[in-house]
């Protein structure tokens, strides 16, 4: 087994550095042509300090399960059938909604995936920072404004004080999504949820914003949890990874051991379908078929159809997860050979 | 599903980052300060359009003319004597005399006034109602706005002249009060429908969901992230509806069921001109010269409104 762990996390254990945990969450969407089912029973938690990342492909219910924590779903459509979600062991969805509007940005907040449409058009990026502050903490526009310029030079934007005045559209993608991090760690939250933050960035700057959550983490001692369908994305920065496929969690692992030695066939399909340099052979390896319509989630094992490793009883039979070790769960039947096989 | 694009990254989101980024770059940008907003490019922009230009011109003397009529006249229009009864424009009295023998110009000139209250008072009261009814029944949906969506389809089946009549005709008194209700009353459904879609759309946008995530509350939502972007065609709707409200008045006062004497309106001037027009047409003429040179700067303004706020059409 693995014991080079960057975090000192012990899976399943709730201590008192325990920030989030999602217990049996389910999230449905009712439309007029079926009910879609984005999110079905999936838990994890986060720790103090942590860096979790969620790993799905578009419709997964990775950013469903996220929108739900910071309790941004529309309704309707949108519905939170079952489960709880514990921030410091207080149920957000027991919680009134001005309990709950309170949390929102102050102790959760949440950066998105693309800064130009995440900014109001029409407000300069300063006054969209004050606007944080004035808001949960009451401050003067005077104190207010110091703080915007100390957050903007924190995120590394050039020449914070002549920029301040300026609107979304005069900034850069990269720096954009710079003002969309200062906004979200303007109160300093215990959690960020970053969805998808540099998918609508240049590779370069990609590089860049990562580089600068993880400082900010370091700096800050937040909890992180990314949302991204980017393998490459996590792999220097997240702690633990959880997989999902179909709103359900199908592989929870440390990243190191889950690069190394996936444990679902879904999660191997996903790293041989990443170019890599250091393997000879340059072939990918596509998963066949696409995702599953999730108004009509193939029964059993939600993977089946498109799994190699599929027998009879995936058609029937749903697996649980599995722990495969202390820290790592998969929801295979087969997940030794899934292990072993390479 | 609200995964929506989860593009690979490299050199297509480069592209897409470029095509994002519209005007000039920022370091090309004059200096840095709040000229750059939609607003601030739209007055920028009517400033330098001579059409625009000239509609503020005529408007803002009407305007002048309805506030302190007596800038441009001295004489009293009230002080009629019938020995003048509908004489000929001369240099004495440069639009001549009415039926009665009082200065037509001096008439004309204090006509402006009722045409301009009713026409502000109605279409400001229509957009104001329109915006605050709009953005509840597009922000929270529901019963609310099946109910308010109702209700302005039944009053929007209403033509508004023919509403008018039917309304006015009931009532016992008309000043420019009930005449400013009565076509507030029919025409409140349009801005509150143009409103209501502006939230519809704006309400999905990113920034809408992201100031949520941040802890605004649903009214600061609305009045910070909603109003500020989609008010802009509820603002060039209620600007050409104040020439569409004194052209309304007129017709309502020509047909006698608007304004009635002694009021002074330029409504009520042509519908006593109408039976003299081979007699004297000059009561016809400076008042239908003026009605329709405010009807037609009021539209043009509104015209050149949505198209300074359009980027689209830049």
């Amino acid at each position: 087994m693995t014991t080079t762990e960057r975090s000192p996390l012990q899976w399943p254990r709730a201590g008192a550095d325990r920030l989030l945990e999602v217990e049996n969450l389910w999230v449905e969407f009712r439309t007029r042509r079926g009910t879609v089912h984005a999110v079905n029973g999936i838990s994890y938690h986060l720790d103090e300090r942590e860096t979790l990342a969620v790993l799905g492909e578009s419709g997964s219910g990775k950013s469903v399960s996220a929108q739900a924590v910071m309790g941004i779903i529309d309704s309707p459509p949108g519905f939170v059938t079952g489960g709880s979600i514990r921030f410091r062991g207080e149920d957000l969805l027991a919680m009134r909604p001005d309990e709950r509007r309170r949390v929102r940005g102050d102790r959760i907040s949440m950066i998105f995936q693309d800064a130009l449409s995440a900014l109001n058009p029409v407000l300069s990026v300063g006054w969209q920072l004050d606007e944080m502050m004035r808001v949960h903490r009451g401050a003067s526009r005077r104190d207010a404004r110091r703080r915007t310029l100390e957050l903007m030079d924190r995120v590394r934007i050039p020449k914070a004080r002549e920029r301040v005045d300026g609107f979304p559209h005069e900034f850069s993608g990269g720096m954009r999504q710079r003002i969309m991090i200062a906004m979200a760690l303007a109160l300093d939250p215990d959690i960020v949820i970053a969805d998808e933050p540099t998918t609508a960035l240049d590779v370069t700057v990609q590089a860049q914003i990562m580089q600068l959550l993880k400082e900010l983490q370091d700096d800050n001692g937040m909890g992180l949890i990314l949302i991204t369908h980017d393998l490459g994305v996590v792999a220097d920065v997240a702690d633990r990874i959880v997989v999902m496929y179909a709103g359900s969690i199908v592989e929870e692992a440390p990243a190191h051991d889950l690069y190394g030695r996936p444990a679902h066939p879904y999660t191997r399909g996903l790293m041989d379908s990443i170019p890599r340099l250091d393997r000879g052979d340059a072939r990918l390896e596509p998963i066949p078929g696409s995702p599953p319509n999730l108004a009509r989630i193939p029964p059993g094992c939600a993977f089946h159809p498109r799994c190699s490793f599929a027998r009879d009883r995936c058609r029937e039979d749903p697996p649980p997860l599995y722990p495969v070790d202390r820290r790592r769960a998969s929801a295979c039947h087969y997940w030794q050979e899934v292990v072993g096989a390479r | 599903m609200t995964d929506t694009t989860d593009t690979a990254p490299g050199a297509e989101s480069g592209a897409a980052d470029l095509r994002r980024v519209p005007g000039p770059t920022p370091a090309a940008l004059p200096a840095p300060g709040r000229q750059a907003s939609l607003w601030g490019d739209a007055v920028r922009e009517l400033v330098r359009s001579p059409l625009f230009v000239a509609a503020a011109v005529v408007a803002l003397v009407v305007i002048v003319m309805a506030i302190v009529p007596s800038l441009f006249t001295s004489a009293d229009p009230r002080s009629c004597s019938l020995s003048n009864s509908l004489e000929r424009p001369s240099a004495d009295a440069w639009f001549g005399y009415d039926l009665q023998g009082c200065d037509y110009y001096a008439r004309t000139i204090y006509g402006a006034r009722a045409s301009i209250a009713i026409g502000f008072l109605a279409s400001a009261t229509a957009a104001v109602i329109g915006i605050v009814l709009g953005s509840l029944a597009g922000y929270y949906g529901g019963w609310l706005d099946a109910l308010l969506a109702r209700l302005a389809d039944v009053v929007f089946a209403i033509p508004i002249i023919l509403g008018g009549i039917v309304i006015l005709a009931a009532l016992g008194s008309r000043g420019v009060w009930q005449v400013a209700l009565v076509l507030f009353v029919l025409a409140w459904p349009t801005s509150m429908r143009l409103m209501r879609s502006q939230v519809l759309s704006i309400k999905q946008q990113d920034y809408v969901q992201a100031a949520r995530a941040l802890g605004a509350g649903d009214v600061r939502i609305i009045v910070r992230h909603i109003l500020p972007n989609g008010i802009a065609p509820v603002i060039v709707y209620a600007t050409i509806f104040v020439g569409v409200v004194i052209g309304a008045e007129a017709t309502l006062s020509f047909l006698g069921v608007g304004l009635q004497l002694p009021a002074i309106s330029w409504g009520l001037m042509l519908s006593v001109a109408q039976n003299r027009i081979l007699q004297a047409p000059h009561l016809l003429l400076f008042p239908g010269l003026f009605l329709s040179l405010t009807v037609l700067a009021f539209l043009v303004m509104g015209d050149q409104l949505r198209d300074a706020l359009d980027p689209k059409l830049r």
